[in-house]
């Protein structure tokens, strides 16, 4: 909600900088961004009594002192007489009507209404209509109008439970569907209460008669519809929170008071309904249990100071404002008493949870993935959202697309899409594995802990293990002592339904945790939190390129240089370098090292000449070093 | 073969993999947790409105049951949980105070942009005994957070609205650029959730705190868009050796 500073602070008698209510409106839990002097405040959904200038002004009432600003409308007014039915009082326990009738149409508003509409960027609309959108924004309760003149007939306030169609004064065209309250002339529904008025009963420009009604709508018959018709309603926001059920009146004669600003008169007549007595709500008033909750020993003059600054009345027992529906017990006592001295003031007092618990985190899956990235797997986080739904799989009744309608039912298809999305940015090797729960519905709900591993490619990026495929063995190597053989039943995954051009054969294991044994031995740490976070750097969506240089060095002294060399040359395209062939030849002793150097750019793709002037700096460097050699080049 | 010392192969590099970096940073903050005294519990992702909403005092009408946008499934008859708080009323419902339970795991809520998935990560933690008050509460987030951003961090309580803690509250860190970061919501346990997992509210007390993990591995990492954790991109996971 968007309250303008000038605004607020024409509630107090003091004027306080704008950063410094911006402080207190942080301390009292009103979180907000400012934009040219506009607070953008994002109230918490059970303060519903601070969306207005007086609701805010209410609670900063603990630090300013308040003005009368508002003036209501103090002449005596007659009773109207109008023909009302509610046949649903549960939903509306207190409703007011206010009929005024006005000398000429109104054309220029006094400053302060007029600064409502221009601070704030809103649209006027009509004189009646425009009051009643201001003394919403001033007074928190919205109130509808409806012009006199169209209104022949008796009004009445009903749930209804058909299919009716709707014009709003806004000519949106709805269809009501499912429980709907809604005020009714005769039988036409004219305003969709506590939401949007109609179209055929609202007021013009020309309007010079009006019936306002304002009333209080229990929150349950309002919630939902604004999402239902997909309808942006202030109104329905604020009664979804609950407004104040007894303030009818006096919104009414600050209505009247604004009217009689601008304009004359000619005949005022209201009716207030109270179908339900207002039963004040009281808390036992206990300080110490108070000080007992926050921890604090706050005198009990200074709580009282707080809470009646906040408008609670203080005897006995604690009587809760109106406004304020928020309030049930003690603990919401305490919060107000802490709000006002601000929950950073509060004192600190050593907690000592009474036992210590050894760690019972599932000991096998530390250790089996502990294993796994000891051997180069990375672990993989997967949506449970799919599009397709076999046998089982549970379904979602409100799913985001079509894509994401069913709850998985296994981890590999996931891992599959992962290993072709890495293959689609060059890379050969791919190790991975997820750990997840899997649920299924077969008339009752079944859960499952999974572990999916899957990898193909290279078993690593060395002289020893780069020409070595991944195959069935690997695995099987790395699992053996860890599970019984003839649980490990590989899934064939065919390249060729996968439209992937890769040969690499795809390794792939699905299992449940519990199959595993604990025998996984001197794998047991838990992570700890690391001392120094590593600062991710943004992935290239650039692609990688690389080449291989093949050196002949005459003994192993040079070789080491030569390592060295390699190991210190930097450039900020070379993304990886490794030797991924290695062979003495004792013979003629001569050493051969094969190295592979992988180019990326984090902006662009790198052209073959950048990628060849940075080979040709690393190849003169090593030319450098005697006794090495680069067979096949001149 | 050689004897010299000096020529020997270059050493064999095998690269490791590493845990993802969202279950490392959860793992490690069950850790932290599980140090000062809480016991980890777990529960189902996929549970019941009774254990997800009505239990914590989320009634039907209440506007923060519109908050979370909840996926329903199989007929709207179960759900998945938009919270980690489910895990602790079972808890309660188990045991007797004084407990200390903490639980970490996936969480479901109907989003889909930068900064918000329809699954994400939630550590929570829950502890009941008599006389547990405010002041505790802010002395174990001061622990929680001065050990997750280091003893120099300023951080700031706000007072909050969750329907079931009372009072309530959120804490915000000061990033280097001067500007409040939330980092998690607390408080003490609202006594009406007490008595409904029959828990006597006049003799027990409890304080209550979430945290969201994706948040904080993206502050700590810099991460700038959450949906880089799940691109399972072996460039972005190789960082987090």
């Amino acid at each position: 909600m968007k309250i303008a500073y000038e605004h607020l602070l024409s509630f107090f008698i003091d004027r306080p900088s704008i950063n410094e209510l911006s402080n207190k409106l942080f301390q009292l839990g009103h979180e907000h961004e400012i934009e040219n002097e506009i607070f953008n405040m994002e109230f918490t959904p059970n303060r519903g009594d601070c969306l207005s200038l007086i609701g805010l002004s209410r609670d900063l009432n603990i630090f300013y002192d308040r003005n009368n600003y508002v003036s209501l409308y103090d002449k005596p007014i007659n009773n109207l007489d109008i023909e009302f039915e509610n046949h649903s009082q549960e939903s509306c326990p207190y409703i007011s009507f206010m009929k005024i009738e006005i000398d000429n149409n109104v054309n220029k508003y006094e400053d302060y209404l007029e600064r409502y509409f221009s601070d704030l960027n809103i649209n006027k609309n009509n004189f009646f209509t425009d009051i009643s959108n201001y003394v919403s924004y001033e007074m928190g309760q919205p109130t509808h109008c409806y012009d006199e003149s169209l209104i022949h007939g008796k009004i009445s306030f009903k749930e209804i439970n058909s299919e009716i169609k709707f014009e709003t004064l806004l000519e949106k065209k709805i269809k009501l569907k499912g429980t709907n309250s809604v005020f009714l002339l005769d039988d036409e529904v004219i305003n969709l209460a506590g939401v949007v008025g109609g179209k055929s009963t609202s007021c013009s420009k020309n309007t010079r008669s009006v019936i306002i009604e304002c009333a209080y709508f229990n929150p349950e018959s309002i919630i939902g519809k604004t999402i239902n018709y997909d309808i942006r309603s202030e109104a329905a926001h604020k009664f979804e929170r609950g407004v104040d059920p007894m303030n009818q009146e006096n919104v009414l004669r600050r209505f009247a008071q604004i009217v009689s600003d601008h304009a004359k008169i000619n005949k005022i007549e209201m009716l207030s309904l109270n179908y339900k007595k207002y039963e004040e709500h009281q808390i036992v008033n206990d300080p110490n249990k108070v000080n007992h909750i926050l921890g604090t020993k706050i005198s009990s003059e200074e709580m009282s100071g707080i809470l009646s600054k906040l408008g609670f009345i203080l005897g006995d027992s604690i009587i809760v404002p109106s406004y304020r529906s928020d309030i049930k017990h003690l603990n919401d006592i305490a919060e107000e008493v802490a709000r006002g001295i601000g929950y950073d003031e509060l004192p600190l007092e050593k907690l000592q949870t009474p036992k210590n618990y050894k760690i019972e985190g599932d000991v096998i899956e530390i250790k089996l993935k502990s294993l796994l990235i000891d051997k180069g797997f990375y672990e993989v986080i997967n949506s449970p959202f799919v599009s397709d739904g076999k046998e089982f799989n549970i379904s979602v009744d409100n799913p985001l697309d079509s894509n994401r309608e069913f709850l998985r039912n296994n981890i590999t298809d996931s891992l599959i899409e992962n290993l072709l999305y890495n293959e689609r940015r060059q890379q050969d090797t791919i190790k991975i594995f997820e750990i997840s729960d899997l649920y299924t519905f077969n008339k009752k709900l079944n859960k499952k802990r999974k572990i999916g591993i899957l990898c193909s490619g290279r078993i690593g990026d060395n002289h020893d293990e780069f020409s070595k495929k991944i195959n069935e063995n690997y695995l099987i190597k790395i699992l053996e002592d860890f599970i019984s053989k003839e649980k490990i039943s590989f899934k064939s995954i065919n390249r060729k339904d996968l439209s992937s051009k890769s040969k690499n054969s795809i390794i792939s294991l699905e299992l449940e945790i519990s199959e595993f044994n604990e025998n996984i031995i001197n794998y047991n740490s838990i992570c700890d939190l690391p001392e120094n976070f590593v600062q991710y750097m943004p992935i290239s969506e650039f692609p990688s390129t690389y080449r291989d240089i093949s050196y002949a060095v005459s003994n192993n002294i040079k070789s080491k240089s030569l390592q060295k060399l390699i190991k210190n040359f930097k450039s900020d395209y070379l993304k990886k370098v490794f030797i991924f062939d290695y062979f003495e030849n004792k013979k003629l002793d001569i050493i051969k090292i094969g190295y592979r150097f992988v180019f990326q750019a984090n902006d662009r793709t790198l052209t073959d000449k950048e990628v060849s002037d940075i080979m040709e700096s690393i190849i003169n460097l090593s030319n450098e070093i005697d006794g090495i050699e680069i067979p096949g080049l001149n | 073969m050689s004897t010299d010392k000096d020529i020997s192969p270059p050493i064999i590099i095998k690269d490791k993999g590493a845990n993802h970096p969202i279950n490392h940073m959860k793992d490690s903050i069950m850790k932290l947790l599980n140090s000062f005294g809480f016991e980890i519990i777990d529960g189902p992702e996929i549970e019941t409105e009774e254990f997800n909403f009505d239990m914590l005092n989320i009634k039907k009408s209440h506007p923060a049951r519109q908050m979370h946008d909840t996926f329903y499934v199989e007929n709207k008859s179960k759900l998945l949980r938009t919270h980690t708080s489910p895990v602790q009323i079972r808890g309660m419902l188990e045991k007797k105070p004084p407990l200390a339970f903490i639980s970490g795991g996936k969480v479901y809520r109907k989003d889909d942009d930068a900064t918000h998935l329809p699954m994400f990560h939630q550590v929570e933690g829950i502890y009941v005994d008599e006389c547990v008050n405010f002041a505790q509460l802010k002395d174990l987030i001061y622990k929680i957070i001065y050990s997750l951003f280091g003893d120099g961090i300023e951080l700031r309580f706000r007072p909050s609205y969750f329907p079931f803690t009372e009072p309530s509250a959120e804490v915000d860190i000061l990033s280097k650029e001067g500007k409040w970061l939330e980092i998690l919501g607390c408080g003490l346990v609202n006594p009406i959730v007490l008595d409904n997992c029959k828990i006597d509210s006049s003799k027990y007390s409890g304080l209550a705190f979430g945290l969201g993990i994706e948040r904080i591995a993206m502050l700590k990492h810099g991460v700038t868009d959450i949906r880089d954790f799940y691109k399972s991109n072996l460039d972005f996971l190789r960082q987090f050796k």
